[in-house]
């Protein structure tokens, strides 16, 4: 699972920077489920469309609909540069056997940046 | 769900209307398909002057005139540019100015680079409890070198309408000038300009007048206490060194946005075919309707219990204005506004800044749309609640 393409870029009145993308392949609920390793992912189905929300603070959050390829992807304010690389890291440990470890070990060094930067 | 316009339900009215009415686009088309009447240029028999016949609709639908005193630009952001920066160069010194919480960006944003430049001095009005500027609040703004007041007719987010001629009554007694921006009322409800004692009235064409995007005006009272901060060609004139003096040419350079003047010109006819306090009374009859059903979810926050435009601001409690924009979106097919509506004191007042979702009506809405959106916004209250 990668991302095939962006589909456009705001900067939000909160400082945090959305991307949208379309993915190669619709999220599944497995990869809902790979994303609990790394913050909390919501599922509310309405209308029989189940509405993901993954939310990892000072990192990044996600929407979309499991099933469909298309994502918004925000980037908490004022770490943009340093979290830029994270959802497409998630996607690729996701799709190179649902990798953990290295994945915590790069969410790890991020915040370690992250506090940093934003001096918490 | 997303992509298919037989299954959109559009309520996002108070950015772009959209659909358009068919006789718009049809007449976009009709004015592609000859080549355009340029005033000052070979014209051809059977060309339509757009901009002279549209000037003419605007000064009958608006009560004002001369027609030449309504001005095409791109939008009413660029109107209310062109006014407030033509104004203050007229002028040439320092003066204080005044504004209003409610405002958009499109006032906001010229008068704070205006105020960090030093060339004006700026007072921003708080609104009351029902979301309006009130006539004292305006006096006790007054200062002795008060020249300018700029404000909103209408608010895009709380769709309260402002007593602009009591306020201008007072601000014509005391001098100042009066930029009044109308990009939510202009075609959403009756506006006399014949009466109401304003400087200058900024519309845009692709809200409420139904045309398209890129096609805006202004109508100007009295033209020469604003500077033309273009200069460029008009057609006429040529040797002449300067931008002309004459109306609108004044402040007209360049060619026109000749299919944005058609739609507007259409966008104008269908109005008045059905009338615009029929429009008004017909789409506040669907907000209403809308808005109470809303209410009655106890988890949906309003943000405007008694709008006069067909604008409904509300957050859903438990979950953030952007997911549920996006949920109405992607799941049910409604598209609406999220955030702040470059609109960002209003949201400080109401909210904190944290920005809602917003619902924007025309009159190509129907009963049933709102049914679909009040059902949806149900279940989205609930799922989060």
């Amino acid at each position: 699972m990668r991302v095939e393409r962006s589909l456009q870029r705001k900067l939000c009145v909160d400082g945090s920077l959305m991307k949208e993308f379309v993915l190669s392949e619709p999220i599944s609920e497995d990869f809902a489920d790979y994303l609990r390793n790394f913050g909390e992912v919501k599922i509310m189905t309405l209308h029989g469309k189940p509405f993901l929300s993954f939310e990892k603070p000072h990192f990044i959050s996600v929407k979309g609909i499991v099933g469909e390829d298309t994502v918004e992807v925000r980037y908490a304010a004022g770490v943009h540069d340093l979290t830029a690389d994270l959802f497409h890291l998630l996607l690729f440990h996701y799709s190179s056997g649902k990798e953990i470890g290295k994945m915590k070990e790069i969410e790890a060094a991020m915040w370690r940046m992250i506090r940093v930067k934003l001096g918490i | 769900m997303a992509g298919d316009p037989q299954r959109i339900v559009y309520m996002n009215n108070a950015a772009t209307t959209w659909p358009k009415p068919p006789q718009v686009i049809d007449e976009v088309a009709r004015s592609l398909s000859m080549p355009f009447f340029e005033e000052g240029r070979s014209t051809l028999a059977g060309q339509r002057n757009y901009p002279g016949e549209t000037r003419d609709l605007l000064a009958n639908t608006f009560n004002a005139g001369p027609a030449e005193h309504f001005i095409f630009t791109q939008n009413a952001t660029d109107s209310l540019n062109m006014a407030i920066h033509g104004f203050l160069h007229h002028i040439g010194e320092p003066c204080h100015a005044i504004t209003t919480e409610l405002e958009h960006n499109a006032v906001l944003r010229p008068l704070r680079t205006l105020e960090r430049e030093g060339r004006i001095s700026l007072s921003i009005i708080p609104f009351d409890e029902r979301g309006s500027i009130g006539l004292d609040a305006v006096k006790d703004a007054i200062r002795d070198d008060t020249r300018l007041m700029v404000m909103t007719h209408g608010s895009n987010v709380l769709g309260t309408v402002q007593d602009i001629s009591r306020i201008g009554e007072h601000l014509k007694a005391n001098g100042i000038f009066f930029i009044v921006d109308g990009a939510q009322t202009a075609g959403q409800i009756p506006v006399d300009l014949g009466s109401i004692p304003l400087d200058v009235f900024a519309f845009t064409g692709h809200k409420a007048l139904f045309g398209i995007p890129g096609i805006g005006g202004f109508f100007i009272r009295d033209p020469s206490q604003v500077d033309p901060v273009r200069q460029g060609g008009t057609g006429a004139n040529s040797g002449y060194p300067y931008q002309e003096e004459e109306m609108p040419s004044r402040f007209e350079a360049g060619t026109h946005n000749y299919p944005g003047i058609a739609s507007l010109n259409a966008g104008i006819r269908f109005l008045e075919g059905r009338g615009i306090r029929n429009v008004e009374n017909e789409t506040m009859q669907m907000t209403r309707t809308l808005l109470s059903k809303l209410q009655s979810e106890g988890s949906i926050v309003i943000d405007n219990e008694h709008p006069d435009l067909p604008i409904i601001s509300f957050n859903v409690v438990g979950i953030e204005p952007d997911q549920v924009g996006f949920i109405l979106a992607r799941i049910y097919g409604i598209i609406c506004r999220t955030g702040l509506h470059c609109a960002p004191l209003v949201h400080q007042r109401i909210n904190g800044g944290r920005g809602s979702v917003r619902l924007s009506l025309s009159c190509l809405n129907t009963p049933e749309e709102c049914e679909q959106v009040s059902d949806a916004l149900g279940e989205v209250a609930r799922g989060a609640g």
